[in-house]
């Protein structure tokens, strides 16, 4: 029974991608696009209707007969209510999502509600193991975080989300799916003991100091939102000039590299979680540092956006084309 | 997955179950109602003390114990007290386990179909009422229990349940009116054997029916097509008895012998009696039956109808009958001797009374009209509260001793004297007289209007009524009769003597309560043909009856469609800001919409310039929205004086009709 109603969910899903192509967000959900079917605990509503109208039309008794057609009648109104319930709805979404392997990619919907009534109990589904519900109440907006969680490095693309609701009374479910596309960085763990200095520097010099990188001063660099306070020229600041902070390069003066190469002799992941430790590190430090991977390198550069860039790019490492995956439960 | 419920929601699922259960009671084994309230308790108890329901072997075992003991009872779950009583036993054991919100669905399911099963019993339009508002509540509860928290509030859940089912009663109402009906039951699970009351039996004994006088229960409502016939004439039949064994008299259906059949004379009347519930297969009918639609129905000899069987469901029936009867051939032998028969040795008295006047009155009529003054002339008198009959001769004590009975002891007692003298005579029981509703042109019948009386026969005329309690003299019809009424029903006799818009209001009220068992409780497959026919659909069928059921059902969902999105439309909430959107849509019909951009002066004058006729008065409403919206602070009056501005502002496409209006809107527009 249940393997039935995934086959079928499944099959639903594919031709749904087939015939509407893909959507544009936001996207106002449209009625042709809403399904709706009894769960179960409707067909156990149905079958004591079919109880009902049997004892009733056995007793030839016309009041019994009018509560079990009111019953049916109120089952018909809470099918047009759950229905109701997604239609016009217009749904947003975060198209790209980035977090660690081990821990969940958040992914932000916005529901925005046009309407003179409240939604309540709207499913948002993005994989099988990722949703979450929300209720929008009339004329308003508000945001859902579907937290899917990341086992496997890689970029994931979901090509479909699902909205559904069984609002009022548990009795149907309508939903309808969502052609459009969120796609998941996963971006390698950030783990590794190794320190960078010494597998970067071929010279071999030695570290001065406990904490590398902070030693020398190596000038201000305009302050960009996303660095760390710690580093601010306050004195700058103070002085009425742009905002500023200051950095600190490694003693040669370099930029610093995290070089895919300088890990020889780890796996493919564990050199891949100490590159993102440290692109992590560097980016915490406000350093500017590079990332050089077998298929590009980036930078050197700073700043969020880069430190983005690196982890998107470790993310996708060796992946040649991010699977197009539809949201399967 | 499943959260245990909060305690309040425990608490309304209980409510709901114990309003479900209300209707119930009296109908329902009382240990059960009982067993519902300790489950309750203990449930609510537990939940109180922080702790879950008790355990499964405990659940069990009580389950088993419970639905044991109601089989010892009833021997059988089929039927309708068995069944319900089996269902509120389940419900109060799933009340007693209920933890998840899987459990309260369970339950609301329950409750639901508790509440249909009190509608197989009752059939009033309050407890109809009652149960839709159960349905209601529960629905709400419902509504509660199966959305996220935060849910709606109560009130708004209430609101939005109540909602719903307006929305469905139109359906409900069409499917009620299509649904085909079947003419006979699917299958008989067990009689319907409630509500029945028990009114006449099948045997009189003398005290009987005084019991009766006091009832103010309704046995059944005539309506006469044509002429009504007089009150001597007002003498309804029930059970026909003829045996006698010195006290109680009887009949025997087995052995009713062959008598002349029925010739009738007098004036035909027709009537539709409908009758309320009784245990028993004899079809009361006016004096003597000729004609009646009551399929299976059958005319005993002895002039009683009788039915198929019970008449447990009622019976709605258009029958005939005429006041009089004539049989000129001679009762058989066997007939008459059997209607003259006596125990022998009982009653010495009245025999000898009997034999004393007959010689005195040889003539059939004349010794009639003697027993008949004697019971004017002597001290006999009518009373509610006769002196127990305790000899063993109990005609003798009531002639000679006691003097003092009901219809019961005078029938009795003049069908004795009859038969002593020979002549053959029979107690008829049914009921007399009747209640004129004026407000909708019906008798009532109540269960105070039972009533006992004689057939004697005559030799050439046949079988002929004579009421020996209507020759007792008026002056010693006792009064404490009247009172002992009135105490019983306060509100039947002392109220409606008292107050006569009261009994007004009665009569009206039954009026309405008749219409309600005419149109909706026995609405049946020949009401939705005459419906049919009503919407001029020629030769109705059931086929025809799908047709419609389906075509009308179809608009209706579309209806239903309609207003479910309509409400989608987002009302705006200011009532200011509603209103010039009123005005707005008023200018949009005549082809004349704001545009998004325009403020309201600029739309103003672009009306003014279009249809200069309105021009004065939109401009006045634009400006008084102006003012309203970013002047000083609005009152509500004054918002409200806006709105009703707007609702008056009627412009027409026609020319003449405007230039009407202009003017009689511009001096309103100027008050505010």
């Amino acid at each position: 029974m249940i393997d039935l109603r995934q086959a079928g969910a499944r099959r639903l899903r594919a031709w749904a991608a087939r015939r509407f192509g893909v959507d544009v967000l936001p996207y106002s959900i449209d009625r042709r696009r809403i399904y709706i079917l009894p769960t179960g605990f409707g067909l156990a509503f149905a079958a004591l209707i079919v109880a009902m109208l049997v004892a009733a039309l056995n007793y030839n008794n016309n009041l019994a007969l009018a509560f079990a057609f009111m019953m049916t009648s109120i089952a018909l109104v809470a099918m047009h209510h759950c229905h109701r319930n997604l239609l016009g709805l217009v749904v947003d979404a975060e198209t790209e999502v980035d977090g660690f392997v081990g821990a969940s990619a958040a992914v932000t919907f916005t529901l925005a509600n046009a309407s003179g009534l409240d939604r309540y109990d709207v499913e948002i589904r993005c994989a099988a193991d990722a949703m979450t519900t929300a209720s929008v109440a009339a004329t308003s907006r508000s945001a859902a975080i579907v937290r899917v969680p990341l086992t496997q490095r890689g970029v994931r693309r979901l090509a479909q989300f699902e909205l559904a609701t069984r609002y009022p009374f548990g009795w149907f479910r309508a939903w309808t799916y969502v052609q459009a596309a969120v796609t998941l960085h996963a971006a390698p763990q950030p783990l590794g003991e190794l320190h960078r200095s010494g597998a970067s520097r071929p010279s071999g010099e030695t570290l001065r100091g406990e904490k590398p990188g902070e030693e020398d001063w190596a000038g201000l660099r305009p302050y960009a939102p996303g660095m760390p306070l710690k580093h601010m020229a306050w004195k700058v600041l103070a002085r009425g000039e742009e905002p500023a902070v200051r950095t600190y390069s490694n003693p040669a003066g370099e930029p610093e590299w995290l070089d895919w190469y300088a890990l020889p002799g780890l796996l493919v992941e564990a050199r891949l979680s100490q590159l993102c430790r440290w692109v992590l590190d560097a980016d915490r430090a406000a350093r500017t540092y590079g990332l050089r991977l077998p298929e590009a390198s980036l930078g050197p550069a700073a700043g969020p956006a880069h430190r983005l860039g690196c982890l998107r790019a470790l993310a996708a490492h060796s992946q040649s084309v991010p699977q197009g995956e539809t949201a399967s439960p | 997955m499943n959260p245990n419920i909060s305690q309040e929601r425990l608490l309304w699922t209980s409510g709901c179950f114990a309003l479900a259960m209300l209707p119930h009671i009296g109908g329902m084994p009382p240990w059960v109602l009982i067993f519902g309230g300790i489950t309750a308790a203990v449930r609510f108890g537990l939940a109180a003390g922080g702790r879950d329901a008790p355990p499964v072997l405990l659940r069990t075992l009580i389950a088993v114990a419970a639905i044991a003991l109601l089989f010892v009872q009833f021997h059988t779950f089929n039927g309708i007290t068995a069944g319900t009583a089996l269902l509120g036993l389940v419900a109060g054991l799933k009340l007693l386990e209920t933890r998840t919100r899987r459990d309260v669905c369970v339950m609301v399911l329950l409750i639901y179909f508790l509440s249909l099963d009190a509608l197989l019993v009752g059939s009033s339009f309050w407890l109809l009422a009652y149960l839709v508002g159960v349905c209601w509540l529960t629905t709400a509860t419902l509504l509660r229990l199966t959305v996220a928290e935060p849910g709606p509030q109560w009130r708004s859940s209430l609101r939005y349940a109540g909602r719903i089912l307006l929305h469905a009663i139109p359906l409900a109402a069409l499917l009620w009116l299509f649904f085909p009906r079947l003419t006979e039951p699917l299958w008989r699970l067990g009689e319907n054997d409630q509500g029945a009351s028990s009114g006449i039996g099948d045997t009189l004994n003398p005290g009987d029916l005084s019991d009766l006088a006091l009832s103010d229960e309704i046995a059944f409502r005539v309506h006469f097509f044509g002429a009504i016939p007089t009150a001597e004439q007002r003498y309804w039949r029930g059970p026909v008895l003829d045996q006698f064994d010195g006290r109680v008299w009887r009949r025997d259906d087995r052995e009713t012998p062959a008598e002349p059949d029925l010739r009738t004379e007098g004036p035909e009347y027709r009537y539709r009696i409908s009758l309320e519930a009784y245990p028993h297969a004899w079809i009361f009918a006016l004096d003597w039956p000729t004609a009646w639609d009551a399929p299976e129905a059958k005319l005993t000899p002895d002039g009683m109808l009788i039915g198929p069987r019970s008449m447990t469901g009622g019976l709605e029936m258009i029958a005939s009958s005429r006041p009089r009867r004539h049989d000129a051939e001679p009762l058989p032998e066997a007939a008459s001797r059997r209607e003259t028969a006596l125990p022998p040795a009982a009653n010495p008295r009245t025999a000898a009374l009997a034999r004393t006047l007959h010689r005195e009155h040889p003539g059939e009529r004349d010794f009639v009209t003697s027993v008949l003054e004697m019971v004017h002339r002597e001290d006999f008198f009518y009373t509610l509260a006769p002196p127990p009959l305790e000899s063993k001769d109990p005609i003798d004590e009531f002639l000679f001793d006691t003097k003092r009975g009901f219809c019961g002891h005078y029938a009795s007692a003049f069908a004795v004297i009859m038969r002593a003298a020979g002549i053959p005579a029979r107690i008829v029981t049914g009921y007399h007289g009747g209640t004129y509703n004026r407000y909708s042109d019906y008798w009532i019948l109540r269960q105070s209007d039972a009533h006992a009386w004689v057939e004697i026969w005559i030799d050439g005329q046949g079988w002929q009524r004579i009421d020996p309690t209507s020759a007792i003299d008026v002056r010693r019809i006792d009064r404490s009769l009247r009172e002992e009424q009135a105490a019983i029903s306060l509100a039947n006799v002392n109220l409606q003597a008292a107050l006569p818009w009261f009994a007004a209001l009665r009569m009206r009220a039954d009026a309405l309560r008749q219409l309600w068992h005419e149109r909706i409780v026995r609405y049946n497959q020949d009401s939705q043909q005459s419906l049919l026919s009503a919407l001029h659909i020629p030769n109705p069928d059931a086929e025809k009856l799908v047709f419609v059921l389906g075509a009308t059902l179809a608009v209706a969902l579309g209806w239903l469609t309609w207003q479910v999105r309509r409400e989608l439309q987002p009302q705006p909430r200011d009532p200011l800001r509603r209103a010039y959107a009123q005005l707005c849509a008023k200018l949009a019909r005549l082809g004349l919409p704001r545009a998004a951009h325009e403020g309201a002066e600029a739309y103003a004058n672009r009306v003014a310039d279009r249809r200069p006729e309105l021009g004065v008065a939109v401009s006045a409403l634009c400006r008084g929205y102006n003012e309203l919206r970013y002047g000083r602070q609005a009152s509500r009056e004054e918002v409200a004086a806006f709105a009703r501005r707007v609702r008056s502002f009627r412009p027409r496409d026609s020319r003449e009709s405007s230039e009407s209006r202009s003017p009689a809107s511009a001096p309103r527009s100027d008050r505010g």
